[in-house]
């Protein structure tokens, strides 16, 4: 009888754990910052659903080599973190799985943003399920000490010819920098970037690239002006705006940061006097109007062995309420239907990040994903970088530098 | 005899063993596999399909070559090996300074071995703030008048200098190393040599080319092999200093730098970076042979 009992037993523990299933989930660059955040969601996940076990792995620099290893190998993780240009190339290459084959596109279509869902449409097909974003202009946040001392006001600048005008004012009247525009960042090509927002084409109906009209020529003879003017710094060609926003605003060395209110992060972290005094106010933008930004995406490889759970849990980290959850750890955009008018997004004091975060959060709907990377996008970024670059150190005419420009994407995108 | 030569040959291999296979594994293996994989086409979409590598012939070598980004990143690769001549007699030379017996001589040693132990990432940083537009260094050209502060610029975004100042950077961080080799080498020396020369009447110049650097070929043929070796394979000081771009306008990508773009992301071509591979590879393989030529022929004098 007992022996009966324990081998009963015995078959219905076999029986779960044969029930169980482990996947594996992928993210770039999340700890330890956000271990709490991750743990506690997959832990949430875990609870709602006993037969799925997550294993999280976080990778940072070597994520895209160790993905191409891990499925060669054919150990491939279950749910990935990408981002706009990774899940073009991985979709182009036939290693991910078109999301809609898990999910239909219509539930798809009432958990998040249509503009941020379209970023990760690839020749028309959805690959990634939108998770955290970021708006490239977000919020304007400024050092009002140097605004007074080159006496301009901020209410003078609307957009990003006001942004120009201020910095110049503020390098002549204190040696600091103004603003940082990224021009030459050394991932992706920033500079099409400039001329999406100025509300200029990249490419016509047909995909051929056009961007060397007068009008883009005059954009890019502006901002070489200011390089040779050192109204902005020439470190910008060698480092990541970003980066170099950072480090110089906290040195009192550049009044602006135009961003991610997360940069306060680390502003307050440097400089906590100068943190107290910073001001925020809305970004300046081109003259399209738009805010550009972007969005982490969480794919599934081909070769996941369990499709199924792996969607489940993508779909459980990108919901609403778990991505309010992870603005109110660190300032991200949630890209989540809905978001606009969640209380959870609500600014709860009026400490600079606080309202930069209130700003932040909630425009989703705005992110504007701009533009799609062509095919052999690493060679012809590569070769776009170094006709700009050229134009920027002389080198090249700003018209030359973009007539080769166009004259290589269109020779190249296959 | 006869049975006892050959069981020492089975005891030797049987120690040689677990060494060989595996070396056998994680060298020769991934070093074959790797040529192989020159002559195929073998990129991402492989890995989406799932197909096995594709054998295409020389096509990768055609493209390799007629890709101006490569021939770029050769000619700069070869214009680094300028730093092995001057890092090789540098070196040799303080090896014999910090070789007297003087006090405070192992504080010297290891000074000039802290280098060699610094991470690039920490150098990169203090090495910028070198280079850059109000760094030090324009601050020590301007104090001795080379030039007023309109002239400044930063070094590592010049096109004319960005290669050389990076290779400074490389014989810094090289120096202590082959200094090191060098003085091992210099303990094998007698003494008795030197002091003859010197009662001889021959100067420190003289007893330093006539004695000292004969005596030290080998490890002279050592070190340059290393050293030649090393600078036709950097990559590390391109990629902290330049973000990996080889900027500005090129003049830094060097041939390994074009390896490692070629196989990087999802959008990876290990085929062209292969036959890349192999023809630094075979590069570095005609060095080497140069190096031996120059030193035996010294040696023969």
């Amino acid at each position: 009888m007992i022996k009966r009992l324990l081998a009963a037993g015995a078959l219905v523990l076999g029986l779960s754990a044969f029930a169980q299933t482990q996947i594996e989930f992928w993210t770039y660059y999340l700890s330890p910052n956000f271990d709490n955040y991750i743990k506690s969601t997959i832990a949430d996940f875990e609870k709602a659903n006993p037969t799925i076990k997550v294993k999280w792995v976080d990778k940072q620099d070597t994520m895209e080599r160790d993905l191409t290893a891990s499925i060669a190998l054919g150990k491939a993780p279950d749910v990935v973190n990408l981002w706009q240009d990774s899940t073009f190339a991985g979709a182009q290459n036939g290693i991910l799985l078109p999301i809609t084959q898990v999910v239909s596109r219509s539930v798809l279509d009432q958990l998040y943003y249509p503009n941020v869902l379209d970023i990760f449409n690839v020749e028309g097909q959805v690959y990634g399920l939108p998770w955290y974003g970021w708006l490239d202009q977000g919020v304007m946040m400024y050092n009002p000490d140097l605004f007074a001392k080159a006496g301009v006001d901020v209410k003078s600048i609307k957009n990003t010819d006001d942004l120009l005008a201020a910095s110049e004012k503020i390098k002549k009247a204190t040696g600091a920098y103004g603003w940082l525009p990224a021009v030459k960042d050394p991932n992706g090509a920033s500079f099409l970037g400039r001329f999406f927002l100025e509300g200029l084409s990249i490419y016509d109906k047909d995909g051929k690239a056009n961007f060397n009209s007068p009008a883009h020529v005059a954009l890019l003879q502006k901002y070489v002006d200011a390089m040779k003017n050192d109204v902005i710094p020439q470190e910008l060609l060698r480092k990541e705006a970003f980066q170099l926003s950072n480090e110089l605003y906290s040195q009192g060395k550049s009044a602006i940061i135009v961003g991610a209110p997360t940069s306060l992060n680390r502003v307050k972290e440097s400089n906590p006097d100068l943190y107290k005094k910073t001001k925020i106010a809305s970004a300046p933008l081109g003259k399209a109007g738009i805010q550009t930004g972007g969005a982490m995406d969480l794919v599934i490889p081909k070769a996941s062995k369990n499709q199924a759970a792996a969607a489940r849990f993508a779909l459980f980290v990108t919901n609403r309420t778990n991505q309010v959850k992870f603005a109110n750890v660190v300032p991200i955009v949630s890209t989540a239907k809905g978001s606009e008018s969640d209380p959870g997004l609500k600014a709860k004091s009026d400490d600079p990040l606080e309202v930069g975060k209130g700003m932040n959060s909630s425009s989703g709907r705005l992110i504007n994903p701009g533009f799609k990377p062509p095919k052999n996008t690493d060679d012809i970024y590569k070769n776009f970088n170094d006709n700009i670059e050229a134009a920027f150190l002389g080198k090249k005419s700003a018209k030359q530098a973009l007539d080769d420009a166009v004259a290589f994407w269109n020779a190249n995108a296959k | 005899m006869r049975r006892q030569a050959w069981t020492t040959s089975l005891i030797a291999y049987a120690f040689l063993a677990p060494a060989l296979v595996l070396m056998g594994l994680f060298t020769f293996y991934p070093v074959i596999y790797g040529a192989y994989l020159g002559f195929t086409e073998y990129t991402a979409a492989n890995l989406g399909s799932g197909e096995p590598p594709r054998w295409v012939g020389l096509e990768n070598f055609a493209q390799v070559l007629r890709d101006p980004l490569f021939q770029t990143g050769i000619w700069n690769s070869l214009k680094y090996l300028v730093v092995v001549p001057i890092l090789q007699i540098a070196s040799l030379a303080v090896a014999v300074l910090v070789n007297q017996k003087l006090p405070f001589m192992a504080f010297f040693r290891a000074g000039y071995y802290i280098p060699v132990i610094t991470s690039i990432s920490l150098a990169a940083v203090m090495w910028e703030w070198i280079f850059q537009k109000d760094g030090f260094l324009n601050w020590s050209l301007r104090l001795l008048g080379f030039f007023n502060q309109g002239g400044q610029f930063n070094w590592l975004l010049n096109e004319r200098t960005a290669l050389w100042v990076i290779m400074l950077v490389t014989f810094w961080r090289g120096f202590g190393y082959y200094m090191v080799l060098y003085l091992a080498g210099l303990q094998g020396i007698p003494g008795e040599l030197e002091e003859a020369a010197t009662l001889d009447g021959a100067s420190a110049w003289q007893r330093f080319w006539k004695i000292i650097v004969p005596l030290m070929r080998p490890t002279i043929l050592l070190c340059s092999l290393l050293s030649t070796i090393a600078a036709i394979r950097v990559l590390e000081e391109i990629l902290v200093f330049t973000g990996g771009t080889g900027g500005p306008l090129n003049s830094t990508y060097t041939a390994l730098l074009y390896v490692y773009n070629k196989s990087l992301g999802l959008d990876f071509n290990y085929g062209v970076a292969s036959a890349a591979g192999l023809l630094i590879a075979l590069v570095g393989f005609g060095l080497s042979y140069l190096n031996f030529r120059i030193n035996r022929e010294g040696g023969e004098r």
